[in-house]
């Protein structure tokens, strides 16, 4: 039975995609070329689509990262200056390293120290912005020659960053969907202290997908520094916030224990598609903003209402029939 | 009672800190001490606390506020279209509360009536309340006449202290008395530790939830007074991003995000030490690039500090992440 | 409970039905609160109310689409650019769309997504104040390799991204304005050659060209026998970059105001690098509780006049003057350029632009410079609306 509602409330997202997606071709031809879908709409996408794929993981567990944009730009930041000192190599290696390091400081205190996700991330978010901001001086850095290949080249036509987020998407549907690691996340989202009585290392996989996350935001941090040529520190800014929209817009709750990567995937092309697609109306950006709000507004109200019912059916089974219709 | 006890020592070593600070600017850069320095920091103390007590309320009832700053954007730029026609210091005072008031109340209900997390209505509505702004209003409202910035610019108490912080006085030791003797602050303790063993002990959850957001807002409409009146010319972005400072100088005064716990007076120094870490780098010699990071790494280490002690108390049974869980 | 689900359903569909009437009329002004008592201010400012995003692309003469983009929406400069603009594009019947990130979103990401939607529309030219200069780059040569004509204003971008840079004023001619406005105001209040003064600088946010042009220009020219009584003792704590949010930039110039005084470790003059710290200023000197002797500081900066109107006219604020361009006529030349470019009237290599009400000016290596620095005080500063 809630298979069935999970089903539905993700193909009532993807109908949303599609209205929306249809609407704004109507509206504004130049939207609908292979070049602008391809090359902007979801290039334009993928840094807050690849973080969100962790991130879906994280909120699965009960938790929340407030800190991944800040992580991309620490990581992008030193790798740049790694790579204008040393080489290209050492570039690669600081920025993989750094995030790493940030994902692995909000794992240990999250899960060893027992701070609630949210107060541990808020802290190491101003941490974070505050050494890009302290270790650049507030000037900007600038990309080289990998995260310009990262950020720039095309394979078969589709840029790489397309083909890394297909990829990973992929990876972290199966990890999700096909694991005992998988299952293991909705049971520590839905009741960590049986999940830990039942045997399973909780704190391990809280760590490991911490640390996780901040190796896909140092990904993430190739692919920006290549796509934008320079990071300033500011330019993590709001960044968790869209990440996490994109994620709740996919129907996961933010309580943990439901959700599942397709919503999130579903997710980020709705936002994509509004992103871009409102630009070429012409609408401007404040709008812009409106309707994003409006949007994720719009699919949790539905979700509560889909998941109300889901959930009045298996408590009152048996004495309210009728709120089965 | 025990876990009562822990938090006035939460307090004491934040007041211990804080005291080193303010001992350490006096041998290192006396020049922070310095009238002027004293009174602008207490001015940004001034409209920090005044939210922050608000984002406390919220926190109490294990909910979140992540709208804030740009709910005082709005409020900002609504009383600056007030005090262009002239209205005085009191109609502008009084419609930001208002406005504030309602703005949060929408933000309560939401929560409430359609059961969305907290964290998750507010970041929608931030993005509505953000996106409204410049649609109303093409680029400023400057050249604001004196009546408007009366408060910043002439409200001097004994020509010293500027007016703001008298109103966080009154704010402050309102909140003080209200947490500790009203019925209505008990309820909020008892919803953040166990809302449905508050709904099942007679406590309307939804109600009281909704109400300590119209406070809060009413809260955050004073500071958006405070920050909108410091000059001629208000913009639309004035609030954005301070929420963050909020829940920071909340969290650094030893509330658990968990709800349930947590002093006023914590917040207090909390938001003072918020307050004073900009200027404080400042005297210091030291490039105001680092102040972000030292306000993370100030945090981090209180809040590590509070945990270490909470896991010695009580191991096993009670982790404040599962109580966030249930309480959610 | 049954009817707690259908009032659930009604609110989704209402909001739904809400959001499709936002996102497909497109901006229909909305009415919010007390948000819409703000359109008698919004009136104040020079605004002919042709909002950009109403303004459909129309068959007007030769369909030329210009579009602009600002540093950052909603400040008086830019919106002063802005009316300019607009005047320009109604006299020669073209399309101007005006969009750019809002001001505490002023960075470079923000602007390359706006671009990015502007190429794929196929404007004819775009008019760029870029946030960094290196940054912006490729975006404009992607629009550049799509046949669009790129022009910059404001600020420059790298030069081989564009095919016009319009200049307000050359970098060294800003500097020299500003160090004038304070060295005559220090003067006059008794610092000289056997009275040293310490400066400091409020600039933005530390990527952007002008601004580092002007402190560069700023630094040779302090190094001169004019100017060499002011000094910049430590760079840096006296040189400040708030960035472009306003409750920032007011709080970092409040701990200016408490450093300024008499003395060796005080500082006599602030001069402010950007539109929004000059008021600032200002604002903060008139709020500071012991306000440091007017008579032995001195604070000046960049900024449009009706913003430091009140605090050039009271006479006890140190701050007297303002620095500025004419902010309407920047915008005017831009869109006259990059209309003239669009239609061929002018080439990238042309030495000279007639560029309507302002007559012709000079090109030197693709860069038009509007003019001088403006230095205003109390004397004119009621001539200026904008």
């Amino acid at each position: 039975m809630k298979e069935k509602f999970k089903f539905t409330f993700n193909l009532a997202l993807l109908v949303i995609w599609a209205v929306l997606f249809a609407g704004i071709a109507v509206k504004a031809p130049g939207f609908l070329s292979y070049n602008y879908i391809v090359n902007v709409m979801l290039r334009n996408i993928v840094e807050i689509g690849m973080v969100a794929l962790p991130m879906t993981l994280i909120i699965i567990t009960g938790g929340i990262d407030l800190s991944v944009g800040n992580t991309m730009v620490l990581a992008a930041m030193l790798g740049g200056m790694a790579a204008a000192k040393a080489s290209d190599i050492a570039g690669v290696l600081v920025t993989l390293l750094t995030g790493a390091v940030c994902g692995l400081l909000n794992g240990v205190l999250i899960a060893k120290a027992k701070i609630s996700a949210m107060v541990t991330t808020l802290a190491s978010m101003f941490l974070y912005l505050g050494m890009a901001r302290g270790v650049s001086h507030g000037d900007s850095v600038y990309s080289y020659t990998f995260s310009e290949y990262m950020g720039t080249m095309s394979f078969l036509g589709i840029p790489l960053q397309i083909w890394l987020y297909v990829l990973l998407a992929l990876c972290f549907t199966v990890l999700l969907k096909k694991t005992a690691f998988g299952r293991k996340l909705y049971s520590i989202g839905l009741n960590p202290h049986a999940t830990k009585y039942a045997g399973v290392n909780t704190e391990k996989i809280l760590v490991i997908i911490y640390v996780l996350c901040g190796m896909i935001c140092a990904l993430v941090a190739f692919i920006f520094l290549g796509r934008f040529t320079s990071v300033k520190y500011d330019a993590g800014t709001n960044f968790n916030l869209k990440v996490i929209t994109v994620v709740v817009l996919g129907g996961t709750s933010i309580n943990g224990g439901i959700g599942d990567m397709k919503g999130t995937i579903i997710g980020t092309l709705i936002i994509a598609t509004l992103n871009s697609g409102l630009t070429v109306l012409n609408i401007p950006i404040d709008v812009q903003t409106i309707v994003q709000g409006a949007v994720l507004i719009i699919a949790l109200i539905s979700y509560a209402v889909v998941n109300n019912r889901a959930r009045k059916k298996r408590i009152i089974k048996v004495e309210a029939p009728d709120a089965l219709s | 009672m025990g876990k009562k006890k822990g938090f006035l020592t939460t307090e004491f070593y934040l007041a211990v800190f804080l005291a080193a600070i303010l001992l350490f600017m006096a041998v290192a850069a006396r020049e922070f001490y310095s009238i002027n320095n004293l009174m602008s920091l207490l001015n940004s103390f001034s409209y920090i606390l005044i939210s922050a007590i608000g984002m406390n309320l919220i926190i109490l009832t294990s909910n979140i506020d992540v709208s804030a700053g740009a709910l005082i954007s709005v409020v900002c730029l609504s009383i600056a279209a007030l005090g262009k026609q002239g209205i005085p210091f009191a109609g502008l005072m009084a419609a930001a509360m208002v406005i504030g008031a309602v703005l949060s109340t929408l933000n309560g209900l939401f929560i409430t009536r359609l059961k969305i997390p907290a964290i998750v209505a507010t970041l929608a509505t931030t993005q509505i309340f953000q996106g409204v702004l410049p649609l109303t209003v093409d680029g400023s409202i400057y050249d604001l006449p004196a009546s408007f910035t009366w408060l910043a610019f002439d409200a001097k108490i004994f020509g010293i202290v500027p007016a703001s912080v008298l109103i966080c006085l009154i704010v402050t030791v309102a909140a003080l008395l209200f947490v500790k003797y009203s019925r209505f602050a008990r309820k909020l303790y008892a919803i953040g530790n166990n809302s449905n063993g508050a709904r099942l002990s007679g406590i309307r959850v939804d109600r009281t939830v909704v109400w300590t957001y119209t406070i809060a807002g009413a809260l955050f409409g004073i500071s958006a007074v405070i920050i909108a009146t410091a000059g001629q010319r208000v913009t639309t972005t004035m609030g954005s991003g301070l929420e963050m400072t909020f829940i920071a100088a909340v969290v650094l005064g030893g509330t658990n995000t968990a709800g349930g716990s947590g002093k006023i007076l914590g917040t207090v120094i909390g938001a003072f030490i918020l307050a004073m870490i900009a200027p404080a780098i400042n005297y210091l010699g030291i490039s105001p690039d680092w102040s972000d990071a030292v306000k993370g790494a100030i945090i981090l280490i209180s809040v590590v500090v509070g945990a270490a002690k909470y896991i010695k108390k009580k191991r096993v049974i009670d982790d404040p992440a599962a109580r966030e869980r249930s309480a959610a | 409970m049954k009817k707690r689900n259908l009032l659930q359903k009604m609110v989704v569909g209402t909001l739904a039905g809400a959001m499709l009437a936002v996102s497909f009329t497109g901006c229909s002004k909305t009415e919010s609160g007390g948000a819409s008592k703000t359109e008698s201010a919004a009136s104040a400012a020079p605004e002919t109310g042709s909002s950009t995003s109403e303004a459909k692309p129309a068959a007007s003469s030769g369909d030329i689409t210009v579009a602009m983009l600002p540093k950052f929406k909603g400040e008086n400069y830019f919106d002063a650019c802005k009316t300019g603009a607009q005047e320009a594009a109604d006299e020669l019947g073209i399309t101007l769309l005006y969009d750019g990130p809002s001001q505490d979103q002023a960075t470079n990401q923000k602007q390359v997504d706006i671009l990015e939607g502007w190429i794929a529309q196929g404007v004819n030219v775009i008019i760029v104040s870029p946030n960094d200069p290196t940054a912006i780059a490729p975006t404009l040569q992607k629009a550049q390799g799509a046949g669009i004509k790129v022009v910059t204003f404001d600020a420059d971008a790298q030069a081989d991204s564009r095919d016009m840079f319009v200049n307000q004023i050359s970098a060294d001619a800003a500097a020299k304005g500003l160090l004038d406005a304070a060295a005559q105001d220090l003067k006059a209040k008794g610092y000289g050659d056997d009275k040293t003064a310490n400066i400091a600088l409020v600039s933005g946010s530390g990527t952007d060209a002008n601004q580092t042009a002007w402190e560069n220009a700023i630094d040779e020219l302090l190094a001169t026998d004019e100017y060499k009584f002011m000094i910049i003792q430590n760079k840096e704590t006296d040189v400040y970059y708030p960035g472009t949010d306003e409750t920032k930039v007011n709080s970092e110039c409040a701990t200016l105001i408490g450093r300024l005084g008499e003395g060796e470790d005080k500082i006599q003059a602030a001069i402010a690098l950007s539109s929004m710290s000059t008021p600032a200023l200002g604002a903060q000197y008139q709020s500071a509780s012991s306000k440091p002797d007017a008579n032995v500081i001195s604070m000046t900066g960049l900024a449009t006049p009706n913003a430091l109107k009140t605090y050039i006219k009271d006479e006890e604020n140190p701050l007297t003057s303002g620095v500025l361009w004419n902010c309407m006529d920047l915008g005017y030349l831009a869109v006259q350029t990059a209309y003239q470019l669009a239609n061929g009237t002018i080439t990238p290599d042309a030495a000279s632009i007639d560029a309507g009400r302002l007559g012709t000016k000079e090109i030197t290596n693709q860069e038009c410079v509007l003019g001088d620095a403006l230095i205003f005080d109390a004397s004119n500063v009621d001539e200026f609306n904008y």
